[in-house]
């Protein structure tokens, strides 16, 4: 069964002046089992409106929404997974380990599991030394480290995460990606938003990206990196005078050659270079990243 | 713990660890401290206006309570964005509105209690000073305090019904203000336009105000103030009938508040 199957739900919002904005557009979309799938957008995509729509806290217009096999909203689809919102609040007189209480009863789990679990979550996003101290006095990024501990402490099998880095310094992002990598080793599902490239590159198998509430690529992360090599950096120890002449030199130290090989002329070169008996050093190839890939995607929609 | 107990707790720690709350109550303790000196400037009847200061200002704290705490409840929650995250667990609204006003009755019950008890030597001290005609009979004077308590949770659930439906303090602030007024008044316009001198007014008039009068809450049912001052007797049907009356309202509000904050979309 699938995590999340999400087919053609559309959402509006209404706006200034009796107005209404189109926050999403038929959005169809599976998240498998196992997976990272992250939703790339810019701001306004309708990331947001998508993982609200999930977590049953809006309704669609239309279309339909299911979290294993339930149906989004219901009691059997809420227990099914760890919800972190887009720059959470929490009761702030309460200490982290009161409010994780809170938690585990609502997923009635056991006094002696709530407190072992907590032990867990609070070790893992480093909030020990601050667990019994009211939320007051807390920075945006420990509330966001409080929001990922809160959505781990019944260890489901879905995760739901809107904006997880956000708020967070370089070291708190370090460790939920790696927080994010464990998981999927454990056979966990993620399905989290963001409007970072790099996040998605770090940790997604794919990425869907969104632009003005409508699923524009869904892609296999890998397969983008693979498709965006358009050349390669090759090194050459004293190349042949042939050679030098067909691929200009993009840098010559008297010993070493660089030149830059297109995707496309790779294979003449390959050829040329071993009837020649040339001394090939290094072969790289050179990528359009992911970043390029989105925002190729965000201008053309834009256009 | 049940999930119910848990949400009760967590409200009545929000209650308990408010800044504002404990100004007020000392301020409460301050006032019935100074009942004893106050009635003795009533050269007569100083255990009389003993009984009736302390009982009215726990009263007026109960009633200020409330209307505070309810009124600043539900929406406040929706607007701090704490239902984002609570009613994304597997806690159901409905759960969630009950644990609400089980928490403010709680607290109202507790700090009546509290204040009771606080007020007792004070009364006594009162009417030793200057020996009174009357007993004390402190079984009216407990029914009396329940009844206040009782008074005080009902406005608090009407607070809380309209908190569950608005977006700001202004409603459910003013409209309990305005539904204690209209509530204490009641029964005597209700009175007023069922007696023999009214036989003028339009028929329909005073059907349209007996309708009213149905609805809006009676909170003269509750007033046993009388009966504890001069130490008359209370009737156990008059007891009877407040409590069913006050269960009765008090669970009609609360349906009413699940009703419409089920339906309430957030977000
Ligand atoms: N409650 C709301 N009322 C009106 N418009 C909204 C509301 N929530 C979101 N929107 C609009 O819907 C669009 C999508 O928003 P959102 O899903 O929050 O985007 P994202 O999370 O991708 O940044 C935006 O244009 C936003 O302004
Ligand atoms: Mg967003």
């Amino acid at each position: 069964m699938n995590p999340i199957l999400i087919e053609r739900i559309s959402k509006s919002y209404k706006g200034k002046k009796g107005q209404r904005i189109q926050a999403l557009s038929e959005l169809t979309l599976e998240v498998k089992p196992g997976e990272i799938l992250g939703v790339l957008g810019p701001n306004g995509a309708g990331k947001s409106t998508t993982i609200k729509i999930l977590t049953g806290q809006i309704p669609p217009d239309s279309g339909t929404v299911e979290i294993l096999g339930a149906m989004a909203g219901s009691m059997q689809a809420r227990s099914a997974f760890g919800y972190l919102p887009e720059n959470p609040a929490f009761y702030d007189f309460l200490t982290p380990r009161e409010y994780l209480h809170l938690v585990g009863a609502a997923f009635a789990m056991s006094v002696d599991r709530i407190k072992s679990e907590s032990d867990r979550v609070l070790a893992l996003l480093d909030l020990q030394t601050d667990s019994d101290r009211p939320l007051r006095g807390f920075s945006k990024g420990m509330v966001q480290r409080l929001g990922l501990a809160q959505a781990l402490l019944h260890d489901p099998d879905l995760f739901i995460w809107d904006e997880p880095m956000s708020g967070l310094d370089p070291m708190g992002r370090a460790l939920v990606k790696g927080l994010m990598l464990e998981l999927k080793r454990r056979g966990k599902t993620i399905f989290f938003s963001t409007h970072v490239t790099a996040d998605v590159e770090a940790v997604c198998d794919r990425v869907a990206v969104i632009v003005g509430g409508r699923l524009q690529a869904l892609n296999d992360v890998q397969e983008i990196l693979a498709d965006g090599i358009e050349g390669y950096q090759v090194q050459i120890l004293n190349p042949s005078a042939e050679l030098a002449a067909r691929f200009s030199a993009s840098e010559d130290n008297g010993v070493m050659t660089e030149l830059y090989v297109s995707r496309e002329a790779l294979p003449g070169f390959l050829d040329l270079a071993s009837r020649g008996g040339e001394d090939i050093r290094l072969i790289e190839p050179r990528r359009r990243n992911l970043e390029q890939f989105f925002l190729d995607i965000v201008s053309r929609n834009q256009r | 713990m049940s999930k119910f107990a848990v949400l009760i707790q967590v409200n009545l720690k929000t209650i308990l660890r408010d800044r504002i709350l404990h100004a007020i109550l000392g301020a409460v303790v301050v006032g019935l401290l100074l009942v004893p000196a106050i009635s003795s400037f009533s050269m007569r009847q100083v255990q009389e206006l003993a009984i009736s200061l302390a009982l009215s200002g726990i009263s007026f704290f109960l009633l200020v309570m409330a209307i505070l705490l309810g009124s600043s409840s539900i929406w406040r929650d929706v607007e701090q964005r704490h239902t984002t995250s609570v009613l994304t667990l597997p806690l159901s609204r409905t759960t969630y509105v009950l644990a609400k006003f089980a928490a403010i009755a709680i607290f109202l019950l507790g700090t009546g209690i509290l204040l009771g008890i606080c007020s007792i030597p004070l009364i006594s001290v009162a009417a030793a000073s200057y020996p009174s005609d009357q007993p004390i009979l402190w079984g009216n004077l407990v029914v009396a305090l329940c009844g206040d308590i009782a008074k005080s949770m009902l406005i608090a659930a009407m607070a809380l019904l309209l908190s569950s439906i608005s977006t700001s303090f202004y409603l459910p602030f003013f409209g309990s203000v305005v539904l204690y007024l209209c509530g204490s008044a009641s029964q005597e316009v209700y009175e007023y336009v069922t007696g023999e001198f009214v036989r003028a007014m339009h028929p329909l008039v005073i059907v349209i105000i007996k309708s009213v009068y149905c609805l809006l809450p009676n909170l003269a049912a509750f007033n046993y103030k009388v009966q504890a001052v001069y130490a008359l007797p209370i009737p156990f049907e008059q007891i009877a009938w407040s409590v069913g009356y006050g269960t009765l309202y008090v669970a009609m509000i609360l349906v009413l508040a699940v009703l419409t904050f089920n339906r309430r979309v957030l977000g």
